[in-house]
């Protein structure tokens, strides 16, 4: 089964990438064509979910490249859950480009802004829908390549100080990677996700050394923790968001942190998951492989929240709270998978990975207003340092409300997207009675709100400042941020229908025989 | 015998990556996370071995024919080649980036550069 489609989203990248390029002389045909670019992939993307979540004959699509059958070409899967994480990144790409239509300076959109966006959203799908593990690391350095150049993009001190921490580390982490994927294609004979998954579930009949698949995982699992910004991995997450472009930054912790994670949940929870260990996990009730990961995974979300929390309580500036923030966010994304992966009762881990998933939107969408927001104070005002803020909501109340409904929805009120993923956190936690992960929510949320009300009370509320008093913040920017709130409310009152694709997205990461058999290998041959 | 010394070889780059990625000059940074990169090439051919060519492992043999003689995994060739590439861009990009950071900071030196941007 081919389904062309599958493979249109990384399409209208490439050739936006290209005719951007082809117009970088002429800046309002540039500007035009890759807003067009953006909107057409939110529609490539939007054709997908349709076709493989909510049509009458849903299933998951694949596209084999060149027409060679699975485990020996290369092949690009869409389901449920690559649909769910596209569609996030087609509600927040198009609109972080248009508001850095704004924001951007003329000039500096010449630099080829236009054209290293795209390349962005470009390795961002790749990563998404590849099936193949090797071809996860090339779309991961598409991706990369693309945000060094944003982290260096104003060329001052600080950038090229922050870059080059940021260039070096994920160089790093990309030769862990490949020995990684090197090792696990020596012992199990296959780069295929799919025909991976199928030989590990099964390990003795291809005479598979479980040992060396475990050790070789965790090496993997460094370097999506990395890209996920975990702690102990975190280091480079404030540097370089406070470095690159505020847009942007809203594009890397509102989607690209998400490549980590969906990496986390596709490889551990489909393909590595399977395999039975001889020895059982301590603190868990499985003798997985998964259920070893159950363990690092909680040992890190509870590091990340608290790190995250209290970073954000110290910052001085409104994109310091948020990339600190954007940390303890992903702890919170990275607890109910914990529990899933640790417990053996398949409800309990398909309830962990959709919680995971709903709280994962509502950050991607949370933090990229959060972010964009503060892009719009700064240009607006000139400055984003907590001390020379104060009364923006006297000033400009659609700003204000904008940072407020989005903070809410982070700290998890209803009927804000924040609150159902709350919900769903704290109901996996009570299920699967993890007394210590419910703390550690109950702690987290603590912090969050602290965290929110210092940053509300110094920049929002309290006496003007004369540069606030002398402020007007842009009509653009103010429109897009309002829309992106609009999108967390109305995510949040109609959440049926987002709760049915999560759940649909959460069943096609725990069900190995469905992608198995989606990517043609049911019989052990290709199709 | 071949084994030992590619495991040997290995090992020393590897050794060598490490040792001038702690080094306190940004452009020996750089050629450590080079010759990261070159050991982790040679590591990924080494994981291919030599074996008996089959049309399971090699597709293209299946229409070849007669007979072939040994042959080693061509995937992890292909995968090389593809690695080589972008770790050849990203040490043209480390360098121009090296560069850029003297010009801002007048200095190599990672000591006198500061910590917390």
């Amino acid at each position: 089964m081919t389904d062309q489609f599958v493979v249109a989203p990384m399409l209208v990248a490439l050739v936006t990438i290209v005719a951007t390029l082809g117009t970088r002389r002429r800046l309002g045909a540039q500007i035009a064509l890759s807003v067009a670019g953006a909107l057409a992939y939110a529609g490539t993307v939007l054709v997908i979910v349709r076709r493989v979540v909510f049509s009458a004959t849903a299933s998951p699509a694949t596209y084999q490249l060149g027409g060679w059958p699975a485990p020996f070409g290369i092949t690009l899967v869409a389901d449920a859950l690559s649909a769910f994480m596209l569609s996030m990144v087609a509600i927040v790409g198009p609109a972080a480009l248009v508001f850095s239509v704004s924001y951007m300076n003329p000039d500096e959109q010449r630099v080829f802004y236009h054209p290293l966006f795209h390349c962005l959203l470009l390795g961002v799908s790749g990563a998404f829908l590849t099936g193949d593990l090797f071809n996860l690391f090339v779309w991961f350095e598409v991706m990369l390549l693309s945000s060094y150049v944003f982290v260096a993009f104003y060329g001052k001190k600080k950038h090229t100080r922050a870059a080059f921490w940021y260039v070096v580390l994920n160089l790093i982490g990309s030769v862990v990677m490949l020995v990684a994927i090197g090792g696990l294609y020596a012992v199990t004979g296959t780069l295929n996700m799919a025909d991976m998954a199928r030989r590990l579930a099964a390990p003795a009949t291809f005479g598979i050394e479980v040992g060396a698949v475990v050790g070789l995982s965790a090496l993997l699992f460094v370097v999506f923790a990395l890209k996920a910004g975990l702690v102990p991995f975190q280091f480079w997450v404030p540097a370089a968001y406070r470095a690159a472009p505020l847009p942007v930054t809203a594009l890397l912790a509102g989607v690209t942190k998400k490549v980590g994670l969906y990496a986390v949940v596709r490889l551990y929870f489909t393909v590595f998951g399977g395999t039975e260990l001889t020895v059982s996990i301590p603190g868990t009730d499985g003798n997985t492989v998964l259920a070893f990961y159950g363990i690092v995974l909680l040992c890190l979300a509870t590091a990340s929240v608290l790190v995250g929390g209290l970073g954000a309580l110290d910052a001085a500036s409104l994109e310091g709270v948020f990339a600190y923030s954007s940390i303890s966010q992903i702890g919170f994304i990275v607890i109910p998978l914990a529990i899933g992966a640790a417990s053996s009762v398949p409800a309990i881990q398909h309830l962990g990975v959709l919680a995971a998933l709903v709280y994962a939107l509502n950050h991607a969408l949370a933090k990229s207003t959060l972010f964009m927001a503060a892009g719009t104070v700064r240009s607006a005002i000139g400055t984003s340092r907590l001390d020379d803020l104060g009364g923006i909501a006297a000033r400009s109340p659609a700003l204000a409300g904008v940072v407020f409904v989005a903070a809410l929805s982070l700290v998890g009120i209803p009927p804000l997207t924040g609150f159902f993923g709350k919900l769903l956190v704290f109901d996996v936690a009570l299920r699967a009675e993890a007394a210590f992960g419910l703390a550690l929510l109950l702690g987290g949320t603590g912090l969050t709100i602290a965290y929110t009300t210092r940053m509300w009370n110094r920049a929002f509320w309290g006496t003007e400042t004369p540069a606030v008093s002398a402020s007007s913040p842009a009509r653009l920017q103010i429109a897009v941020v309002v829309a992106l709130s609009a999108c967390i409310l109305v995510v949040g009152l109609g959440f049926d229908p987002v709760y049915r694709f999560a759940d649909a997205a959460a069943s096609a990461a725990t069900d190995r025989g469905a992608y198995i058999e989606a990517v043609g290998l049911s019989g052990g041959e290709g199709a | 015998m071949t084994a030992f010394a590619l495991a040997t070889v290995l090992g020393l780059l590897f050794a060598a990556g490490t040792y001038l990625l702690l080094r306190r000059d940004l452009l020996r940074v750089v050629w450590g996370v080079t010759i990261l990169s070159q050991a982790a090439n040679v590591y990924l051919v080494t994981m291919g071995g030599i074996v008996e060519p089959s049309a399971e492992g090699v597709p293209v043999l299946a229409s070849h024919g007669g007979h072939v003689p040994q042959t080693t995994d061509p995937l992890v060739q292909a995968l090389v080649l593809t690695a080589i590439v972008i770790s050849f861009a990203m040490t043209a990009f480390a360098l121009v980036l090296t560069y850029r950071v003297y010009q801002e900071h007048h200095t190599l030196d990672l000591t006198t550069l500061g910590g917390e941007p």
